[in-house]
């Protein structure tokens, strides 16, 4: 029976050389000794990636991104499709995760230096990843139509008013139009199951490519020696002599990370499913009437009270755009070859205070 | 075959090149072989319990609710000699008030290929536009491809008011 | 001249301020103009704002008449306004909405009552500020302003217990739809059955009020049976525990190839 396996494995190997690359892969890809768990955050995000292509192509199936028919199908998807609820837990408990785990992969790549040279890349694409991922979740979030996601997206869209000059305009390109409808869901709809996720994945396939040519940055604990060994000259793949097999493994320690992460997952979609989806979601969108208690999804509270606390709503975004333009260059900025987080106390204490700060935000925004 | 399979899978998991020290003991790979068995098992087990619903949330779904589905047309709603086109069942239906005052309920959907019929008032019979199938008022083939008649629909009268279903 | 840009810059302001005061709904001139005025005038404003009939958009001039969108017609007979209406007058006001009550109402000794002490809906109900019917309004406050309470609490224990259940059933509805279960077709069911109780009262009639408590409490329940699609926690304690027993697995794997 094995033989039949065996026969295909042959038949595809002479034609690609297909043995070639796998050997070279399970053997002559080694990560370092010291590598951690951490590492392992990738292969989880993409995992979460996977399952929100999957489930979000589900709902798909029937959601239909009308004004008048997109709660109702919805709600449609909830309560008489077998299975509807989970599919559709699973995606907005799904997408809350995505952040959060994008977050901790962020800030393990901060902490243990792999930002730095050669790897200013990476950053960067992983960069503009976390960005598409907030776009992502924005766009989704207004696709179900109910009084949550409608006045959420009027508060966001709203911001970028602040601009000057072309503020206004810019808010009626978001929106296809002065205030958010039909057409805002329109093109949030293409966005969402279009544009962003194609982009998404190629900036994936670009993300893993430039990890695969340069090699695994050697994380700095448990070394004596923890600089970059980077020099600026030639290309150099970094190589791990002695190192740990990728496969099996370092393969084996995603698999525990992925299986950790779906019980944590399946946790909330099981039994704290309301902490992402409160009972407001469940009132179909009223443009008279605006709720009380209007705030973005968690991740975006920071922003937002940002921008509450700034008298001037300009000067608060330029704020936080000159955050996020620090941070997109902060491989450019940091030139320091220390990687361990203990040897490099200015970083780390700015680091520090920052997601303090952003912790704080967050809480403040969600409390007030 | 499946000693066969297992002890592939191990080689696999236990082949590194010789920079290495893979001596592994008999008590470790047969450990191994469990817990991967466990693995496969447990992959099994998630995909069959996965599999059936997500057949169930693919198929369309019955409509819930209106369990009875029965339409009700008020006879003097339709005129001697014509038709009025409803939805029943999901489908296209019709109900023919003959000229001598005879009903017939029916469904629309041609049994040759699935095109509705359209209601001829001046001739007085139904015509698929797709093949030029002819039926009766009471859905019989006249002429044309349709290989049986239109299918009846059950109907009852009371108080002027007709109830099909 | 100089200051005449300020005019339609200022214009430009007040609508914007205007508008946010109501969140972009339609403006009704009768607040704008009362809500500025002495005590008296004014009251009615803060009395509305916190009745149902606010929460509904049902506004000044669906009751007095008037035009609420043009502040020279607001107060014109020549558009409907009717100023205070008369006692006499309110039931059949109020009636032009709630017919079913105002059947009852008019063929029981309070509507035979009418125009020689006896009360009107603003009675018990107020004129402003009425809040959606409890129970509570059958209460020694309101029928002891006239007569004895005894007959009223007889009726009153008549609704009590089917008017409780009601109220649970409200409660188990809004969770059940908090949870995005899809509870449309209950809510009505359950607005028709309170409506037609509550109505009911409106007659006095202790005999009818106690064979339509009978009549409501077979409707309430079959209500009670259409539960939510509740799994229970069996499916979550499998999907966790079939995670975890995979992690563990790999580590264990881990733990021997490594």
């Amino acid at each position: 029976m094995i033989n039949i396996f065996r026969h295909i494995y042959y038949w595809i190997d002479v034609r690609l050389g297909t043995h070639e690359i796998i050997n070279e892969k399970r053997t002559g890809y080694l990560l370092p000794r010291n590598v951690n768990a951490w590492y392992s955050l990738g292969s989880v995000l993409l995992v979460i990636f996977a399952l929100q292509i999957i489930t979000g192509l589900l709902l798909m199936l029937y959601y239909v991104p009308n004004v008048d028919k997109a709660f109702t199908s919805v709600s449609f998807i909830m309560n008489e499709i077998p299975l509807g609820r989970l599919i559709r837990l699973f995606h907005a408990v799904g997408s809350s995760m995505m952040i959060l785990v994008l977050l901790l992969h962020m800030l393990s790549v901060l902490f243990m230096g792999s930002y730095k040279s050669p790897r200013e890349l990476h950053w960067l694409t992983g960069f503009i990843l976390f960005l598409m991922a907030m776009g992502i979740s924005l766009t989704g979030y207004l696709l179900p139509w109910n009084q949550l996601s409608f006045w959420a997206t009027t508060v966001a869209t709203d911001c970028v008013s602040a601009i000057p000059a072309v503020g206004r305009y810019l808010v009626e390109l978001l929106r296809g139009g002065k205030l958010v409808g039909s057409h805002t869901l329109g093109r949030f709809y293409t966005l969402h199951v279009g544009l962003l996720p194609a982009t998404i994945t190629i900036l994936i396939g670009i993300h893993l490519f430039l990890i695969q040519r340069t090699g695994v940055s050697t994380p700095p604990f448990g070394l004596e020696d923890t600089t970059n060994s980077w020099k600026n000259g030639k290309f150099i793949y970094e190589e791990h002599p002695g190192g740990i097999p990728f496969f099996p493994n370092f393969f084996l320690q995603d698999m525990i990370s992925i299986s950790l992460y779906m019980a944590c997952f399946m946790a909330l979609v099981f039994f704290f499913p309301n902490l992402f989806i409160p009972s407001t979601s469940y009132m179909p969108a009223n443009p008279l009437v605006t709720p009380a208690h209007i705030k973005p999804e968690w991740y975006f509270l920071a922003n937002y009270q940002t921008l509450k606390l700034f008298p001037s709503e300009i000067i608060g975004i330029i704020v936080q755009v000159l955050a996020m333009t620090f941070l997109a260059l902060l491989p450019f900025i940091d030139r320091s070859p220390e990687k361990h987080p203990l040897k490099r106390p200015l970083f780390t204490f700015t680091a520090i205070t920052c997601i303090l700060l952003w912790i704080g935000l967050t809480g403040w925004g969600f409390y007030s | 075959m499946l000693s066969d399979l297992s002890r592939h899978v191990r080689l696999l998991l236990i082949n590194r090149d010789n920079r290495r020290d893979n001596s592994l003991d008999a008590s470790k790979r047969k450990f191994i072989s469990i817990c991967l068995g466990g693995v496969a098992a447990l992959a099994v087990a998630g995909v069959a319990a996965i599999t059936y619903p997500l057949f169930r949330y693919y198929l369309v779904p019955k409509p819930a609710g209106d369990s009875t589905g029965k339409i009700t047309i008020p006879l003097k709603d339709i005129a001697a000699g014509d038709a009025t086109f409803f939805e029943y069942n999901g489908s296209a239906a019709v109900l023919v008030k003959k000229q001598n005052g005879g009903l017939a309920a029916l469904s629309a959907v041609c049994p040759h290929l699935g095109c509705i019929v359209q209601w001829e008032k001046g001739r007085q019979d139904f015509l698929c536009p797709c093949h030029a199938g002819y039926f009766t008022p009471d859905g019989e083939v006249i002429s044309g491809p349709p290989p049986r008649a239109l299918a009846r629909l059950p109907f009852s009268v009371a108080n002027g008011i007709v109830t099909i279903g | 001249m100089k200051w005449q840009p300020v005019i339609p810059v200022m214009l430009v302001l007040c609508i914007m301020v205007l508008s946010e005061t109501y969140a972009a709904g339609p403006v009704i001139v009768c607040i704008q103009c009362h809500a500025t005025l002495t005590a008296k005038l004014s009251q009615p404003v803060e009395l509305w704002q916190t009745s149902i009939h606010a929460e509904h958009g049902i506004t000044c001039n669906v009751c007095h008449g008037g035009d609420s969108t043009d502040s020279a017609q607001a107060m014109s007979p020549a558009k409907g306004f009717r100023g205070v209406p008369a006692p006499t007058a309110v039931p059949a006001l109020c009636g032009g909405c709630h017919m079913g009550v105002a059947g009852h109402y008019t063929n029981s000794a309070h509507g035979r009552a009418l125009g020689r002490g006896g009360p009107t809906c603003v009675t018990c109900h107020g004129s402003h500020d009425i809040k959606s019917a409890t129970l509570d309004l059958i209460g020694s406050r309101n029928c002891s302003k006239c007569h004895t309470f005894e007959k009223a609490r007889l009726i009153r224990s008549a609704m009590l217990k089917r008017d409780t259940m009601l109220m649970v059933i409200e409660k188990k509805i809004r969770m059940l739809k908090s949870q995005g279960i899809e509870t449309d077709q209950m809510e009505k069911r359950l607005f028709a059955l309170r409506n037609r109780f509550h109505a009911m009262f409106h007659s006095l009639d202790i005999k009818l009020i106690i064979m339509e408590s009978d009549h409501i409490q077979a409707e309430i329940e079959k209500t009670n049976g259409v539960g939510g699609k509740d799994t229970g926690p069996l499916a979550g304690i499998i999907a966790v525990g079939w995670a975890l027993l995979l992690a563990l697995l790999f580590y264990l794997i881990k733990r021997n190839v490594d």
